[in-house]
């Protein structure tokens, strides 16, 4: 095979197009380490985040469900690894849970207006965004079975866990219209902009 | 107070707008022309098209005392326009960068402007008399990301910029026989090209879409995309800040900010409306929004500017926006 012959046959089968050039590049912005923009999060452990979790539960359980939501919303571990996170939104999710909808407004109002509060109805923001992502995933995996023919198909009606996750859904739905009144939408957009996730 | 005074140009975004110093012209960045317009009776009339770039125009500024506009675009070049009894000449400025320009501003002095860019470089660009051409000096480190837009020091030495880092910093653009050596201040004593003087960041970290020093110099304002301002009150050289005050609002983010006096920020953006903050080095609050609640805006403002007045006092201001408008507010 000649040497042209190869060329263009390398041309035809390679889109270069595809290629990313800013890989080649060692001054090119996707080459360094994006850990270095921002200051480092303190780790956080399982032990930690289960005795924090306790903490905010016996609250609960003593009737001081503000005291609760507060614990755990300042209590976000930030530095902790997936599963940390998934037990602290297990948490957070139950003390929203147990908090009345005629209560909501009332206590975010007080938060609101107290010391860090602006900041504690931001992570309460991200909360609501990780839990709704987080239900509707549960939701989809037990909805969607591989079937016969080899395709992914929505079953009939959603099985019992589908139930509590859509529970748990619609109490993120209200908690999220009472922080945006609240709080407004600049919670949201803070929501997305911030690199410290829950 | 008095409604604000609303221009509908036309139905396309408006990147950037000055005004010249006699507020007779105004500068629209449109497309991939920047459209001159002029005073006429209580309106504007469109004067002039300089044309010259052939991708998106995204920023436009003229100076106040020579009349020269800068314009930068996303096909990678500034032009300077020579005001002529002919017209506008346009002068090539070579940025050497390889992605858009995003932001370009003259210096107080005028002898420099400084253009963002999506290269992760500011272009610092001055004339050069004995070869007759715009030459610019790249300020790089420690720049991450895209620049979005930049504002200079009362001094013409010391820069300003935001970017999609969501860092705003402050740069020494001192370059040897154009800037005069700047007094030793809050800031910095030795100031050679490319000092990092500052690197901020807030907690939560949005994209800056403005920075602004405040009338003295001595304070820096930022804002960015997590619907915030940002104050800091730098203590001196290689020490950290005296203060950083840092407000969240409940609003969607601002895109452009100025000073008016040294207690007191205009805001606009996403929310298509102004707003005010005020403070000092204790705290800053949101304390309202400029003007009647009515609907001057009908989309996201880019950018406001001193319609008349000064840094110190801002009597007048003006806007414009995603929505082909300019307004002049009462401040």
């Amino acid at each position: 095979m000649s040497i042209i012959q190869q060329l263009s046959n390398a041309t035809l089968n390679d889109n270069w197009r595809t290629i990313n050039i800013d890989l080649l590049d060692p001054e090119s912005s996707s080459n360094f380490d994006r850990s270095t923009l921002h200051p480092a999060l303190a780790p956080v452990s399982e032990g930690e985040i289960k005795s924090l979790g306790g903490q905010v539960r016996q609250l609960l359980r003593g009737g001081d469900a503000e005291g609760a939501l507060r614990g755990a919303l300042e209590g976000a571990p930030y530095g902790g690894d997936d599963a940390v996170k998934e037990l602290h939104l297990q948490t957070v999710t139950e003390v929203l849970q147990s908090i009345k909808a005629s209560e909501m407004t009332p206590m975010l109002q007080r938060i609101h207006q107290s010391e860090g509060g602006n900041e504690a109805l931001d992570v309460l923001m991200k909360y609501l965004y990780k839990g709704m992502a987080s239900s509707t995933r549960s939701s989809r995996a037990s909805a969607l079975s591989p079937q016969a023919t080899g395709f992914s198909q929505f079953g009939g009606r959603p099985a019992a866990a589908n139930e509590s996750s859509g529970a748990a859904m619609s109490v993120f739905l209200s908690w999220h219209e009472k922080v945006v009144e609240v709080a407004g939408m600049g919670c949201i957009g803070r929501t997305m902009t911030d690199w410290r996730k829950v | 107070m008095a409604s604000p005074e609303v221009h509908h140009l036309f139905y396309h975004p408006i990147a950037d707008h000055s005004f010249s110093a006699d507020r007779e012209t105004l500068a629209v960045a449109r497309d991939t022309s920047v459209e001159l317009y002029g005073r006429s009776g209580s309106g504007f009339k469109i004067k002039d098209e300089l044309k010259g770039h052939d991708k998106t125009v995204t920023s436009v500024d003229i100076a106040p005392n020579s009349g020269r506009i800068v314009t930068c675009s996303q096909d990678r070049n500034a032009l300077v326009w020579e005001p002529s009894p002919t017209g506008y000449k346009p002068t090539l400025v070579l940025l050497r960068i390889n992605r858009a320009a995003t932001f370009v501003r003259w210096s107080p002095s005028e002898t420099k402007f400084a253009v963002g860019s999506g290269a992760r470089v500011i272009a610092v660009c001055y004339f050069e008399e004995e070869n007759d051409w715009w030459v610019s000096k790249h300020i790089k480190k420690p720049i991450r990301s895209t620049i979005t837009t930049v504002a200079w020091h009362p001094n013409s030495v010391l820069l300003a910029a935001g970017s999609t880092d969501a860092h705003a910093r402050v740069f020494s653009s001192f370059i040897k026989g154009v800037d005069a050596r700047p007094d030793p201040g809050v800031w910095g004593e030795r100031l050679p090209f490319n000092t990092v003087c500052g690197e901020y960041l807030n907690n939560s970290a949005g994209w800056v879409h403005a920075v602004s020093f405040s009338p003295s110099g001595d304070a820096l304002a930022f804002a960015a995309h997590d619907s915030s301002i940002t104050v800091v009150y730098p203590s001196g050289p290689d020490q950290p800040p005296k203060a950083v005050v840092s407000v969240s609002t409940p609003l969607l983010p601002f895109m452009s900010l100025i000073w008016n006096g040294e207690a007191e920020i205009i805001a606009a953006g996403y929310d298509c409306e102004a707003f005010k903050f005020q403070g000092s080095e204790g705290g800053w609050q949101l304390t309202g929004s400029v003007g009647s609640p009515g609907k001057a805006h009908q989309n996201t403002i880019s950018t406001i500017r001193i319609y008349e007045g000064s840094a110190e006092a801002v009597q007048k201001f003006s806007s414009s926006g995603v929505d082909g408008r300019v307004v002049i507010w009462d401040a």
